[in-house]
């Protein structure tokens, strides 16, 4: 059963973060992700410190209002006419810092760290299953992610006009009297929800690249909105099964190995594209060339 | 416009369904793949996460068990990764060894979990409260040092602990690991005995060991030397510029001939110390490379438990005499 379950999870992990990946590619905030795998860290020592046990729900509720005090932070300073990038720069390494600062003055001689407390591995989520009573209801993680994918789809489905207009145009979603604002920061919270369920889930380096790899993907595969969502959570899932084979012929990391696939898959989607590919463009160069000369 | 709308959901169904059809074919697979469950010939089969506690468990269970360990020689345990192959090993075992004390991390919760559906043994679960070194200076929850192989004495408990467990899986060669654990605790004794002899020939005043990391902090309550490291407990804490500065003063002051570095930690952490006090004045060497978290190569003598803490004996004994 262990395969069933590595796969769902993956799958679930590629769907959520699938789909607010294209969000954030399109905005260029791709690398949010990694911003909040780093910045949880004073949420977690502050409620190690607190409650002085390490239960994972705490830590969990701690990281997630910390990657809402990031995606606030970074939203606050790009809407006062920062860059994207340096605003997640700034914001994630300023309260990385504070963790650290926080381990190195009252926790010296703890096992502290995301990696310890918050971020899980994809090849045991089989073993930690949810119990009511006795009873199993299948690996925590599965139920954790279920509820995000959920959410996530429907806020987008309910508001997806208003998604779409918002990250296109939002000169034009004012003009019209969308709440720009509201949507940005209802979309960095949800950015925020998926990230911190998934870590706990399967770790960190396989949320960063899911959240962006397949968006990526699917970018240069098509114009349409709708399409690229599809098809970004289509190249998250079609990596995950190969990169779970990958790791069995390897015996190595299933995350890395995960990733690896979905960076193989960009890189087919890179030289291979239709529109954009590499090859292609360099084909119609080439036709174009002969047709002038002729 | 609708046109183009039609072609859009009618490419989302199609994407869907292929996503099912992969879902549903792996899953056969998937369950294909797990059906098959060797019998490894009626032996037992173990695993086991250290090096020390699959050493351990080989000595005991002798020709009777297999065991597999998930973390080979130069790994360290806090930052130990699973492949693939490590969940199959998990998976398949009969019974499942672990330190405990957290130093698996949060593999620590995963065992705990697995407890429910097999036997899952925290060989360190076993010791009292009193024979652990409980940090007073960590904030909140007693947090242990789990670094408890260093003392022998408390070892031969684990290796009890080891004994007693594989008997009850295993009636019917109980009485065999009953012999190889007496046996293989007699060569611990010994071990021990040793130790206490040999750090005591150490003069008193440069009975001080500074390593890179504080994994030796039952060592030295166990044989009477003082300890010093760079950085705590946990490998992935940083050390911070006031460290470097105070564990230099400290061994300028107390005229320290040498410091040790690990096998499974960096060396550059501790260079900088030595750097530092060379400014000073003072000349410290490398002492040597101790095993801490994690054994020598399999087959060379460090690559078992008892030639493992007789290298660090050994090597501290010669650099501090």
């Amino acid at each position: 059963m262990s395969d069933f379950w590595i796969l769902l999870t993956g799958s679930l992990v590629a769907a959520c973060c699938g789909i607010v990946g294209v969000f954030l590619v399109l905005r260029k905030m791709a690398m949010i992700g990694d911003a909040i795998s780093h910045s949880v860290m004073p949420g977690i020592v502050i409620a190690f410190l607190i409650s002085g046990s390490r239960d994972s729900m705490l830590m969990m509720f701690a990281a997630l209002v910390f990657g809402l005090i990031t995606v606030l932070l970074i939203g606050l300073f790009q809407r006062s006419g920062i860059q994207s990038d340096a605003s997640i720069g700034v914001v994630f390494t300023a309260l990385f810092a504070i963790g650290v600062i926080l381990v190195s003055l009252f926790a010296r001689q703890v096992h502290l760290d995301q990696d310890a407390i918050l971020y899980g591995e994809i090849a045991f989520v089989h073993w930690n299953l949810w119990e009511i009573g006795g009873m199993s209801l299948g690996p925590k993680a599965v139920w954790l992610l279920g509820v995000t994918l959920l959410v996530i789809s429907l806020i987008i489905g309910l508001f997806y006009k208003q998604f779409k207009i918002c990250s296109f145009d939002p000169a034009l979603a004012a003009a019209i009297g969308i709440p720009v604002a509201f949507f940005h920061y209802l979309l960095m919270g949800l950015v925020s929800m998926a990230t911190v369920s998934s870590f706990e889930s399967v770790g960190a380096i396989l949320v960063v690249g899911m959240l962006i790899v397949p968006a990526s993907t699917a970018y240069l595969l098509t114009e349409k909105l709708g399409t690229m969502i599809a098809l970004s959570i289509a190249a998250g899932i079609v990596s995950t099964f190969i990169g779970y084979s990958a790791s069995i012929w390897l015996d190595a990391s299933i995350a890395g190995c995960i990733v690896c696939a979905a960076g193989l898959l960009f890189l087919a989607a890179f030289l291979f594209s239709p529109t954009q590919g590499l090859v292609v463009r360099k084909l119609r160069m080439r036709s174009l060339a002969v047709s002038e000369t002729r | 416009m609708r046109k183009g709308k039609r072609a859009n959901s009618a490419l989302k169904r199609l994407m869907m369904t292929l996503l099912f059809l992969s879902l549903a074919v792996s899953t056969l697979a998937g369950c294909g793949g797990t059906a098959r469950n060797p019998e490894a010939g009626g032996k037992l089969r173990i695993t086991a996460t250290t090096g020390m506690i699959a050493d351990a468990v080989s000595e005991v269970g002798g020709e009777f068990v297999e065991v597999t360990g998930l973390m080979g020689p130069g790994i360290d345990p806090h930052l130990y990764k699973a492949s693939q192959g490590d969940v199959r090993k998990l998976d398949d075992a009969d019974v499942i060894f672990y330190n405990g004390l957290h130093l698996e991390g949060k593999m620590g919760e995963i065992f705990e979990q697995m407890e429910k559906s097999k036997p899952v043994v925290a060989v360190a679960s076993y010791l009292k409260e009193e024979q652990l070194i409980t940090d007073p200076s960590a904030a909140g929850g007693a947090t242990h040092d789990p670094h408890i192989w260093f003392d022998v004495k408390l070892w031969m408990s684990a290796v009890e602990v080891i004994r007693d467990t594989l008997a009850e899986k295993d009636p019917a060669h109980a009485d065999q690991y009953q012999a190889n654990a007496e046996a293989y605790l007699k060569k611990m004794e010994e071990l021990d005995a040793y130790a206490k002899e040999q750090i005591a020939a150490i003069p008193a005043n440069s009975r001080i060991l500074v390593t890179a990391h504080d994994a030796f902090g039952y060592f030295g309550r166990a044989y009477g030397i003082e300890v010093k490291g760079l950085q705590g407990i946990n490998t992935m804490s940083e050390y911070g510029s006031k460290d470097v500065s105070e564990l230099r003063d400290f061994l300028v002051e107390n005229g320290i001939k040498a410091v040790f570095v690990e096998s499974s930690v960096s060396t550059k952490s501790i260079e900088s110390v030595i750097e530092g006090a060379r400014e000073l004045g003072h000349e410290v060497k490398i002492g040597g490379q101790l095993f801490s978290d994690a054994m020598g190569d399999a087959g060379t003598e460090e690559g078992t438990y008892l030639g493992m803490v007789r290298h660090n004996v050994d090597t501290i004994v010669k650099s501090l005499k």
